[in-house]
């Protein structure tokens, strides 16, 4: 349509001053940025202004409109110009941060101006068609306040609550599909999408929304339309509301559309997006958490695999516990006796084993835990299983000079003496089977260590699980 | 200066990390917790004797549930391992709520929740890693049908946990077996076939 291809027109030119403009302005200050677009689009006005009226009266068939309607044609226009850069700086601006500020300021606004557009656009198409009162009551109202703001700042802040209710109205009336539509095409630009792919942007979905908007102009009666007026400023001011307290709660990370039809690219700024971020961090956090819990598990990378890993040691130490418990099933008959000498036992083993002893100064056992305490941070099994292969051999036959409280331990030795050789035998086997199953090595050899038959039968047992 | 600006950021973005890490290392970590769960298993090995031997799962329900209490119910799964007996465990399990931490919970953000959300974080969650999730979920007691943040924090305090419990066990057997091992060789009673 003419009409559209001049408004295509007037707004590559808007564009072409817009943008460096609108680029240069990177200000924070969200109503600064909204002056310097007004500021322009005013003074492109007064070009338009004729013409425009051109425009409205050849189809107008509303004489009481004429009047107000050159006004409210120029702000039509201002403000679909503004809705048009809206949508150009969206797709061209370089910076993110940019297009927030944008947003933020835009956002309730950013919805009407581009579904202002589709007022517009169908409804100069309307004009031959039908009286529309509901729009000439709109256009009214935005005259008003057009006229009293001129290009005062104030008039911009009446105009852009009005223009956001302007626009919600016919958003709803449209309904959200043509917002999806919108999306879509602005989705595909790049950011440095060339002007006229942007203007195209803009004329296309305004075109595929005009055929939806024409039909439900066509369909709902003007009433409707004042009544969906009413809500539609409601819910913008509502809007605006929250949509200001956001921004100032979180003035780096703008917020976007709150009628979710609008998700802009890439960037989190939705507020769902924000919430499944905040998830995600929180998962990774937990994440990392485990990954310094579980040993082995700072070179692996990928949730899965992590996973997979938290997973096996968990059931590792489930396994090592039922283990243990058989074990203190067997010996749990003797528990009666020196119960006291037992606490203590514990606790100085739990002191000792802090600490890798020097010397092979502990008998095996003791040896084995402490080897499995600081074989847990690290899990090099191959090499720890060499070790205490040779801690076993070593321990007994070096008799050394226990320093330890434990004179208990002594008795033992000897005893591990004969069981050490046995042992010699038993690991290759014992130890290739532990290692395939990915047992802790010291869990063999804390029950070979005991050197009880029935023990290291259990410790069979243990592996043919 | 920048540097020192710098290992100061460093040093409070490690500082959050450690408050999160310290609730559950530290806790299970530290030697009074070994001596507490070493008294209390103990204990609860000590009742155990009193019914006829009943075999390494009794032994391990009692480490277990002594553990458990050892976590002082402040977790899903020291509850789940407390109550799992009783009947009202639901009931038991949802008062107690998540876990409790030093540190004040965060702060919600106010977020205006379209219509739109979807109730599970995003696209992040493959298959796999939900399997995996699933898997452990069903490894740690009580801890089905958690969301991953909660099954996650649930499993490292489990783990801590656990590597205490095995550290203890550990210890105790030993010190009981070479105890037996001293002993007159009469009262020594070698393994039994269970």
């Amino acid at each position: 349509m003419e009409k559209e291809a001049f408004f295509g027109n007037s707004t590559v030119i808007n564009w072409q001053m817009r943008s460096p403009d609108a680029a240069a302005s990177l200000p924070n200050m969200n109503s600064g940025h909204v002056n310097i677009v007004w500021d322009q689009t005013i003074d492109q006005s007064a070009k338009f202004g004729s013409a425009l009226s051109s425009l409205v009266s050849s189809p107008s068939s509303n004489p009481p409109a004429a009047p107000g309607g050159g006004d409210s044609v120029v702000i039509r226009e201002l403000i679909g110009r503004l809705g048009s850069i809206c949508n150009s700086d969206e797709i061209s601006a370089p910076s993110p941060h940019y297009h927030s500020a944008n947003n933020s300021c835009y956002s309730t606004p950013m919805n009407s101006p581009p579904k202002l557009n589709l007022s517009i656009f169908p409804n100069p198409a309307h004009m031959p068609f039908s009286a529309d009162p509901g729009f000439v009551e709109r256009a009214a109202r935005c005259s008003t306040f057009g006229c009293s703001g001129g290009g005062s700042h104030g008039g911009e802040q009446f105009i852009f609550p009005e223009v956001g209710k302007l626009g919600n109205a016919p958003e709803e009336s449209c309904g959200s599909g043509n917002a999806k539509k919108r999306k879509a095409v602005m989705k595909g630009k790049g950011k440095e999408a060339p002007l006229s792919s942007s203007i195209t942007a803009v004329t296309n979905p305004p075109k595929k929304a005009s055929v939806g908007g024409l039909n439900t102009k066509r369909s709902k009666p003007s009433e409707k339309t004042g009544i969906e007026e009413e809500s539609a400023r409601q819910d913008g001011d509502a809007a605006s509301k929250k949509m200001e307290e956001e921004k100032i709660a979180k003035p780096p990370e703008a917020v976007k559309d709150y009628i979710h039809v609008r998700a802009r690219r890439g960037q989190a700024t939705d507020s769902h997006s924000l919430a499944e971020r905040v998830r995600r961090e929180k998962i990774s956090e937990r994440m990392k958490l485990l990954q310094d819990l579980v040993p082995g598990c700072s070179k692996v990378t990928g949730k899965a695999v992590m996973l997979d890993e938290i997973i096996n040691y968990v059931q590792l130490l489930q396994r090592q516990v039922e283990f243990l418990s058989m074990k203190l099933a067997t010996v749990n008959p003797q528990i009666d006796f020196n119960m006291e000498n037992f606490v203590n036992k514990d606790m100085e083993i739990h002191q000792n084993c802090g600490l890798l002893p020097p010397q092979p100064v502990y008998p095996l056992e003791a040896t084995a835990s402490s080897f499995s305490f600081a074989n847990l941070p690290e899990r090099t099994p191959l090499i720890s299983i060499n070790g205490l292969e040779l801690q076993s051999q070593v321990n007994p036959f070096s008799q050394p000079n226990l320093s330890r409280n434990l004179t208990m331990q002594l008795p033992p030795l000897e005893g591990f003496a004969d069981t050490a050789c046995q042992l010699g035998t038993f690991w290759d086997d014992d130890l290739r089977t532990v290692v395939q199953m990915g047992f802790s090595q010291n869990q063999e050899n804390l029950f070979s260590s005991q050197s009880f038959q029935g023990s290291v039968t259990i410790s069979h047992m243990e592996i043919e699980l | 200066m920048i540097s020192s600006a710098s290992t100061s950021a460093a040093a409070a973005r490690k500082k959050p990390k450690s408050d999160l890490r310290s609730p559950q290392e530290s806790k299970w970590r530290s030697g009074a917790q070994q001596r507490i769960y070493g008294r209390r298993l103990l204990e609860a090995l000590r009742a155990t004797r009193g019914t006829p031997p009943a075999g390494p799962r009794a032994i391990k329900d009692a480490a277990d549930s002594a553990l458990a209490l050892t976590a002082r119910g402040q977790t899903r799964w020291s509850r789940s391992l407390l109550f799992g007996r009783c009947r009202r465990r639901k009931v038991l399990l949802k008062s107690g709520g998540k876990i409790r931490r030093r540190r004040p919970p965060r702060p919600t953000r106010k977020f205006v929740s379209e219509a739109g959300i979807e109730p599970q974080p995003p696209v992040l969650k493959g298959k796999k890693v939900r399997d995996r999730l699933r898997v452990l979920s069903r490894l740690v007691p009580g801890c089905r049908k958690l969301s991953a943040p909660i099954l996650l924090e649930e499993t490292a305090d489990y783990v801590a946990a656990l590597e205490m419990q095995v550290k203890t066990m550990r210890a105790l057997a030993d010190a009981l077996s070479a105890a037996a091992l001293s002993s007159p060789p009469g009262e020594s009673a070698p393994a039994v076939e269970s």
